[in-house]
């Protein structure tokens, strides 16, 4: 029920990560569901999918691995690295 | 095109768990215990704590934070009660509390005047297990109309709570509910809780937990010397 408030707090992680204006080099963010963690991910999935593939990020997808368990937590972020 | 990877490994709950530990520490500093009741819509939290502040609100001074999606109906029943100030969060359509709306709530209450805090979380039985508040327990309160295997169904947060409050007994003699079972399924989950039989409405099974939250702050008391 609360997907998106999450998908928001991963965008922002993914923002502390890269900067504001590393955002539109994201390429994938992943992330970590335990089965316990109380998400839906097919949920959290359409949520990341709608704020990542939008600015400020510019054609980035979420990349979710089930664990057991409650962790919930991001991963890595992938970006496009400006040198040749 | 190179690509780089940016290894993150932050916990998405991050942030809200060390608000939680500032509340934690807040309360601390006060010796306040505090409590977070969790149910599904309509087990009588709300009456429960009507009730608590009726008989106990001479001896205990208590502080409430009340959410919900929509409303302060629940804390204008509660401020009926009590001289005290009752805080109420409205979440605007979220489906739980967080503890920065705690952490926010605590700026209002005067901590140094307060024996025990509750909070009421929103009405809903899955998302509030998600979010420490700061709390130093969760009180799952489930009522006798919700069905035995309830606990079984909602198992994150019969596993999360300490305490777990039956409620509406005064309906037992016109429902098919077999209580043994019923605490059987919470044991199956959680085997340390501790329960209590109540009915917010006729006050039967009140007076054990009355007595309850009367040591816990009353711990305080001795604490303090």
């Amino acid at each position: 029920m609360h997907e998106l408030s999450i998908a928001y707090d991963i965008c922002r992680i993914t923002e502390e990560h890269v900067g504001p204006e590393g955002l539109a080099s994201v390429l994938e963010v992943g992330v970590e569901v335990g089965v316990n963690a109380g998400l839906e991910i097919d949920s959290l999935e359409f949520c990341l999918e709608a704020l990542l593939g939008a600015p400020p990020f510019g054609q980035a997808v979420p990349k979710i691995d089930r664990l057991d368990g409650d962790e919930l937590r991001v991963t890595y972020v992938e970006v496009e690295d400006g040198s040749p | 095109m190179a690509v780089r990877r940016i290894d993150v490994r932050e916990k998405v709950m991050a942030r809200n768990d060390e608000l939680a530990a500032e509340v934690r520490g807040r309360l601390a500093v006060h010796s306040i215990p505090s409590l977070n009741l969790v149910s599904s819509p309509g087990s009588g939290k709300t009456s429960l704590l009507e009730q608590t502040l009726d008989a106990l609100g001479d001896r205990v001074r208590m502080a409430v934070v009340t959410g919900d999606v929509q409303t302060q109906n629940d804390a204008d029943r509660l401020a009926a009660r009590t001289d005290r100030l009752v805080q109420a969060v409205v979440t605007g359509g979220a489906c739980h509390m967080d503890a920065r709306q705690i952490s926010t709530a605590l700026d209002e209450i005067d901590l140094a005047e307060t024996d025990l805090l509750f909070v009421e979380n929103v009405g809903n039985l899955v998302c509030p297990a998600s979010w420490d508040l700061g709390e130093d327990a969760k009180v799952v309160i489930f009522s006798v109309t919700e069905g035995e295997d309830k606990p079984l169904k909602y198992p994150k947060m019969f596993e999360q709570s300490d305490y777990c409050v039956i409620n509406k007994i005064d309906l037992l003699p016109y429902l098919p509910f077999d209580m043994d079972r019923a605490v059987e399924c919470a044991r199956q989950v959680n085997p340390n809780l501790r329960f209590f039989h109540t009915s917010a409405l006729t006050g039967e099974g009140m007076e054990e937990w009355y007595d309850f939250l009367a040591t816990l702050a009353g711990l305080r008391q001795g604490a303090m010397g």
